[in-house]
């Protein structure tokens, strides 16, 4: 039988023994044997695979620096990437999206030394790109690439309603969106609460009416606005007429499911569709295509989400993580690293503008044309944590889909209004 | 034979010898509180800690990855002007309030049938508490293409049985929405009552029931006057509990619905979550965290009135005893 005393020491033991390597490694000198990035795992496998197995094996050899690559579940960064910033510890590089750079701005290290050396080798970067990563006149993050959400759309089922290109504007797009859910094609927008599939269309629909949420300065609240109605009582026809009600509880998933269970016509999405239509689908792959989005009185548009790679503040080398950055965005190893990832990516340097990797499959083109019209989340109000607030409370998408279940325009503009002088504390 | 505590104990050190380690450790008052250190620390560390910085974080204007301003009870004011806040408490007040209804009575249920003697008890005992051992993400996901529209069993079965002619929008309607997550935390749920109060109903002696019956009670009356008071205390217990874990209710709803459609079904951890994490708020994340914490206080009162009778009578109860021994 094991006495007290015996069992006291074999806990102390076993407590020692767990806590050792801890306590070595927190004891242990700092220094650059390794960096970690941290990243949302891409949607093409192909792109995280070649940072693993060709890009980090790569500088490792070169430098004898061994490069982690951590990849977090789709949707999970931003948690991940709080943690980070709040605990101080963790990887030294991280990806980022949105307006991730304004929201994380003192947990981020400038990086404007690499991202004009970059910029200055490769073409120069798409101005609108710095809307999102440029804080304060310095570079929080290094984009490299953009993930449009444009229109997926089956090609024969709208050439059964005598549609054989897919419509210039969203009075077109309803207009055969009216025949196609009377042959039982409905479209199928997400109008839940999503992170990205909702914003994609709703943004670029209100700006396309002329609408906006917020004015440049930040203080001035503009959706309660003749040009947001307008939008408001397109969109509540838009979803009467060619949708279904399930659209408005969906979620990311659901309209990918729905395209490819054939029960839909037309979305708005990444080229995710697409890319499992081609592997899992073929014969759907066939008669899918992208569009931009439609325009409507004041314009065509379409949402950034631009993709980046930022250092923490916290890693203790900065200088070895930034030479990794700029071995990373040299064209030797971009290049083939964005060509890994099937145009998934539409990146922000004019070198790229012609790259080899939009020409395989044209139906990715209308993703490079995007990015000349493409706005960030709010726009043209500041990218702030007031913009990431708003977006999280789901203010405009929650504005068109009490529309589309029949509340009046008047009252769903009212409530996104007052909820947006709330958020960005305007009177 | 019992072995009391007393025998363990060594009888405490003479005045004038010297105090040595292996002494202190045979003192029972030493030994006991080193062993209850490590689940006390536990407890400071991951429920305590994290509680008191929570209401920290609400007295602020905190900002991820920034300093906080201290604000008082501002980020409180704010919620209770916001007209998603009380949306908000409404659903998780509907939410709670019949998902316990349907819980208690159905694990009420459950209980009693298999508390039942048939053939396969065993099994169906078993079977009955697959929905609490799968995990949460796992069951959501097969819910998820259970209530889908297009590939809905549910509709299948209610179209092609003639039912109705067009299927359902579950996750699309507002008041389906809520009431298909209430029906998938009921599912979840029930199993925690039904093994809890099984345990309680096992402990009712037969005698009670015999004697009833002698009287002429009937079932119904066997069940009011004889089992519901036998298993009152254990299920308020379980009662209280399961609401706590409801009112916190997070996994579920997220992946389901994520508080959509236009906020129908948010409730104060989704929200929470999404104004602390997604918004970067996190003095306003925790002040929506914290705005459930009165109703769970009352609750955590009543399990307490609840649990007190069940208690032996006398100061401090048989856990104090060695120690009165030794002094």
């Amino acid at each position: 039988m094991t006495t007290r005393r015996e069992f006291l020491n074999l806990s102390l033991v076993a407590t020692g023994a767990a806590l050792a390597p801890s306590l070595a490694a927190a004891g242990g000198k700092a220094t650059t044997k390794s960096l970690t990035t941290v990243r949302e795992s891409s949607f093409i496998k192909a792109f995280d695979d070649f940072f693993v197995k060709t890009l980090a094996p790569e500088y490792e050899k070169l430098t004898g620096i061994k490069v982690g690559y951590e990849a977090v579940s789709v949707g999970g960064m931003l948690t991940r990437l709080t943690t980070m910033a709040e605990t101080k510890s963790g990887p030294e590089i991280t990806g980022t999206g949105l307006n991730w750079p304004f929201l994380f701005d003192n947990a981020l290290a400038d990086v404007s030394d690499v991202a004009g050396e970059v910029g200055k080798k490769l073409g120069g970067w798409h101005e609108i790109v710095q809307d999102v990563v440029v804080v304060n006149k310095k570079w929080k993050a290094v984009p490299w690439g953009n993930i449009g959400q444009l229109e997926v759309y089956r090609t024969d089922w709208f050439k059964e309603v005598g549609v054989t290109k897919f419509p210039d504007t969203w009075e077109d797009l309803l207009a055969a969106g009216r025949l196609l859910k009377k042959k039982g094609h409905p479209f199928g927008f997400e109008i839940g609460h999503g992170f990205g599939d909702n914003h994609g269309w709703m943004y670029p629909l209100l700006w396309s009416y002329g609408g906006r949420e917020v004015d440049r300065d930040g203080k001035t609240v503009l959706i309660d606005s003749s040009e947001t109605a307008k939008a408001v009582d397109f969109c509540r026809k838009f979803y009467q007429e060619t949708m279904f009600e399930d659209v408005l509880g969906w979620t990311d998933v659901n309209n990918n499911k729905a395209f490819l269970g054939e029960q839909i016509s037309c979305t708005n999405n990444a080229s995710s569709i697409l890319v499992v239509a081609k592997r899992d689908f073929p014969e759907i792959a066939k008669v899918t295509d992208h569009a931009l989005n439609p325009q409507g009185p004041k314009g065509r548009y379409h949402l950034l989400n631009a993709q980046s790679l930022a250092l923490l503040s916290y890693a203790p080398d900065q200088a070895a993580a930034k030479a990794f950055l700029r071995w990373l965005y040299d064209d030797k190893q971009l290049s083939r690293w964005l060509a890994a990832g099937d145009a998934y990516y539409a990146p922000f340097l004019h070198s790229y503008d012609n790259h080899p990797m939009w020409q395989p499959e044209p139906r990715y083109m209308p993703f490079k044309e995007s990015l000349k019209t493409s706005r960030p989340h709010t726009w043209p109000g500041p990218q702030g944590t007031a913009a990431s607030e708003s977006v999280a409370k789901y203010v405009l998408v929650d504005m068109f889909a009490k529309a589309c279940r029949g509340d009046s325009t008047k009252d769903v503009i009212a409530t996104a209004a007052s909820q947006l002088k709330q958020i960005y504390k305007a009177k | 034979m019992a072995v009391g505590p007393a025998t363990l104990a060594r009888p405490a050190p003479v005045e004038g010898r010297p105090v040595t380690l292996r002494g202190l450790l045979e003192r029972e008052g030493v030994f006991s509180w080193l062993m209850l250190a490590p689940g006390v620390l536990f407890l400071l560390a991951f429920v305590a800690y994290p509680f008191f910085y929570g209401i920290f974080l609400s007295l602020q204007d905190r900002r991820v990855a920034s300093e906080g301003v201290f604000v008082g009870l501002a980020n409180f004011r704010t919620l209770v002007r916001d007209a998603v806040f009380w949306q908000v408490t409404g659903n998780t007040l509907k939410y709670v309030a019949i998902t316990t209804v349907l819980k208690l009575t159905g694990g009420l249920a459950m209980a009693l049938v298999v508390n039942q003697r048939f053939r396969g008890r065993n099994l169906v005992r078993a079977a009955l508490l697959l929905p609490f051992i799968v995990p949460t993400a796992l069951s959501t996901v097969a819910w998820m293409w259970i209530l889908d529209p297009t590939f809905s069993v549910v509709n299948w079965l209610l179209v092609h049985g003639g039912l109705i002619s067009s299927g359902y929008s579950w996750l699309g309607n507002a008041s389906l929405a809520m009431w298909s997550l209430i029906v998938v935390n009921t599912w979840r749920g029930m199993p925690f009552y039904g093994i809890t109060l099984l345990a309680g109903l096992q402990t009712i002696s037969p005698d009670l029931y015999e004697a009833a019956s002698i009287d002429g009670a009937s079932t119904v009356q066997r069940f009011l006057y004889v089992t519901l008071p036998v298993i009152k205390p254990v299920l308020i217990i379980v009662t209280m509990f399961s609401v706590i874990f409801t009112f916190g209710d997070f996994q579920l709803i997220y992946a389901l619905t994520h508080g959509g459609p236009a906020n129908a079904t948010h409730v104060f951890s989704t929200w929470s979550f999404d104004i602390g994490m997604s918004a970067g708020l996190l003095g306003m994340g925790a002040a929506v965290a914290l705005a459930i914490l009165p109703a769970l206080v009352v609750l955590a009162g009543m399990i307490g009135d609840a649990g007190g009778p069940a208690r032996p009578s006398g100061a401090g109860g048989p856990a104090q005893a060695p120690r009165r021994q030794i002094q």
